[in-house]
């Protein structure tokens, strides 16, 4: 998929670019509002990650230009003003998404894979850990044929780590991914605990969970070695 | 406490009281002296009269010689009467006194206007007598005339009183009604005071100069927080992202590993405190809508479902006892949700295992108030005193708490005219009262 990095502060567009380009996106770049304009309107992208604090462009009006131009591309708004009105008019305005600076990569990805299986209508792949599958489509945990009962909540972090399969999640990201939208980050390690504590007991009543890995007290993975 | 009108009021009848308490005071003594003048004009009118009388047609219809005691009249109530008699007098009487006369065998007082004059080298006494009792009624009618002027004087200036006072403070009554109804510090572009009262005009002009600049500052205060959050977050995010990169390096040494991971979590601690303080500052410059009709119950219970896991795993119980529904209106869900949460999420970390969390909400007095009571370790007065200020609270070591959370609750709580009172004794818990307005 294309995706057009829309940001002036370049070391930021690179790493956005550098970490997107292993996850096999063709990405290109944009410094300024205008050089953006003219590449939206000139190349088809799939995705713009939209910063909004542009010197020389309201972030905003892009949006705007493109959906006048018929030009049909997904935005993900990229914004540390957090000005709450910014957040509201980029939605209104048909922006997909919206992530606050700073964010975690892995979350981006997530983000972009969402809107994607939203827009494009591509069902994910099943992901299977051990014993058991997860349909990320149908949102559900499967152990031969019978479906594990799992919250919402435990659902979603499970999910995100096996997206993110054989990396390490430290408790904060995974704090951010599922309570992101909340106003403040009232971060608190423990509930990653708690709730992976919870995801292993529903689990293992069913089967062995060896996959579901603490790392040296500082996060979480799903290793797919075993 | 009373009100300008009331008090200016009250104290135009006080001084009308007192001016009306005087004059009644001193009403019989002028009301007498009055009427003694009035009745010794008419007296010496009377004696005017006689003389001149007497002057054209001579004495003698009056006194012929044979007559014995002299002419005397009266009238039938005996209130009046004259009398003229022979005399022989070293001097010439006029002069007015108080006597008694017996007529008719009663026993009259009279103020009597005594007169001698000769006619034809005869010397006569001519009386002139008015009885006191007349006079003493005539001084009642008047007196009763000039009270009900009094009382009739006093209600109708009162009543003017009031309703020109309540003429000239209407600009200022005008005047408070805007400010209370200003929510935010903005005059709404409504017209200028209309009044002739140069005091209002300066009140209301000193008054909009002041809530400009308090606009002024606010709308500063806005663009600050966002500027700041922009200017500290982009290096921040720069920074995270090429240490998240660097971690995906393959094979990468293991202390460097555990080094980036370190910065990371600086980093995340970093973001968490910019974001907590740009949050108070967003409400506190009131950049939040306050437009949702919020229904605690359900919004409490939602709070507790989303701590439930993290109270059971440290063995602490949760209850909610509300019977009470109330909706709070004008204002901002996800504020108050964030308000509770840090209440509640406090008072589980606080709180032993085996030990129990009370949330109740009651209507009291009009007030809706709520509750969360729990049975942990309690707090120092010492703590009390510092609990809302930021950082003052010690965050635990090796926490992740940046200490901020009350004082996010207590903006919050602020912002939407919430009071807050916190009871706690050490070792036995600590209770949070909120009332809403």
């Amino acid at each position: 998929m294309n995706v057009l990095i829309v940001e002036d502060e370049k070391s930021l567009a690179k790493e956005i670019a550098a970490y997107l380009s292993k996850e096999n996106f063709l990405c290109d770049m944009a410094f300024t509002g205008k050089e953006a304009s003219e590449k939206i309107a000139v190349n088809l992208y799939d995705f713009v990650l939209l910063d909004l604090g542009l010197p020389d462009y309201n972030g905003l009006d892009l949006i705007k230009e493109s959906r006048i131009n018929n030009i049909d591309v997904s935005f993900i708004i990229i914004t540390a003003r957090g000005a709450v009105e910014d957040r509201v008019t980029g939605l209104d305005l048909g922006a997909d998404d919206y992530l606050s600076k700073p964010f975690a990569l892995a979350e981006l990805l997530s983000r972009i894979t969402a809107v994607a299986r939203r827009k494009f209508k591509i069902s994910s792949p099943d992901i299977t850990v051990g014993e058991f599958v997860i349909a990320a489509h149908a949102r559900k945990i499967m152990h031969n044929g019978l479906e594990v009962e799992l919250t919402k909540k435990e659902f979603d972090l499970l999910h995100y780590l096996a997206i993110n399969h054989d990396k390490v999640l430290e408790r904060y990201q995974l704090y951010e991914h599922i309570w992101g939208n909340a106003l403040d980050d009232q971060y608190d390690s423990n509930f990653i605990d708690v709730h992976i504590k919870n995801i292993r007991r529903k689990l293992n009543a069913f089967g062995p969970t060896p996959w579901l890995e603490t790392v040296r007290g500082v996060g979480y993975r799903i290793s797919t070695d075993h | 406490m009373m009100k300008l009108q009331t008090k200016l009021a009250l104290f135009s009848l006080l001084a009308k009281l007192v001016f009306s308490a005087l004059f009644i005071g001193f009403l019989p003594l002028i009301i007498e002296r009055i009427n003694t003048l009035q009745t010794d004009n008419e007296l010496i009118k009377k004696r005017e009269t006689v003389i001149k009388l007497i002057s054209e047609v001579g004495i003698e219809p009056f006194i012929t010689d044979d007559t014995v005691n002299g002419f005397g009249s009266y009238n039938i109530l005996k209130d009046e009467f004259i009398s003229l008699e022979r005399v022989d007098l070293a001097e010439d009487w006029n002069f007015i006194e108080v006597t008694q006369r017996l007529i008719e065998g009663e026993a009259i007082d009279y103020r009597v206007l005594n007169y001698s004059f000769k006619v034809d080298g005869q010397t006569y006494l001519l009386e002139i007598g008015q009885s006191l009792s007349s006079m003493r009624y005539a001084a009642k009618n008047t007196r009763r005339v000039i009270l009900i002027f009094l009382a009739i004087f006093i209600l109708v200036t009162l009543l003017s009183d009031l309703l020109y006072t309540a003429r000239l403070l209407r600009p200022l009554k005008i005047i408070i009604k805007r400010l209370e109804d200003t929510s935010s510090p903005s005059l709404p572009d409504s017209m200028q005071i209309r009044t002739t009262t140069s005091d209002f005009v300066r009140l209301d002009q000193t008054l909009r100069e002041m809530m400009r600049k308090i606009e002024e500052l606010f709308r500063s205060e806005k663009e600050i927080t966002v500027n700041i959050s922009h200017e500290l977050m982009t290096p921040v995010s720069v920074l995270r992202s090429k240490l998240e990169n660097m971690l995906l390096t393959k094979d990468l040494d293991h202390d460097i590993e555990s080094g980036i991971e370190e910065s990371l979590r600086t980093l995340h601690r970093l973001k968490t405190l910019i974001n907590s303080l740009l949050l108070i500052s967003r409400i506190e410059s009131r950049q939040y809508l306050k437009e949702d009709s919020v229904r605690i119950k359900e919004l409490i219970s939602e709070v507790i479902e989303e701590l439930s896991p993290v109270a059971a795993d440290g063995g602490v119980k949760i209850s909610l006892n509300c019977n009470d529904d109330f909706i709070f209106r004008n204002a901002n869900r996800s504020l108050i949700f964030s308000m509770f949460y840090n209440v509640v999420n406090n008072a589980i970390k606080n709180t032993p295992p085996k030990g129990k969390i009370e949330i109740s909400g009651r209507w009291r007095d009009a007030i809706f108030e709520l509750s969360v009571i729990d049975t942990g370790k309690g707090m120092s007065q010492h703590q009390l005193d510092n609990l809302f200020s930021r950082f003052r609270t010690k965050p635990d070591p090796g926490g992740d708490s940046t200490g901020i959370g009350l004082a996010i609750t207590k903006s919050i709580a602020d912002f939407h005219d919430i009071a807050i009172r916190v009871l706690s004794e050490p070792g036995k818990g600590t209770e949070f009262f909120f009332f809403f307005p």
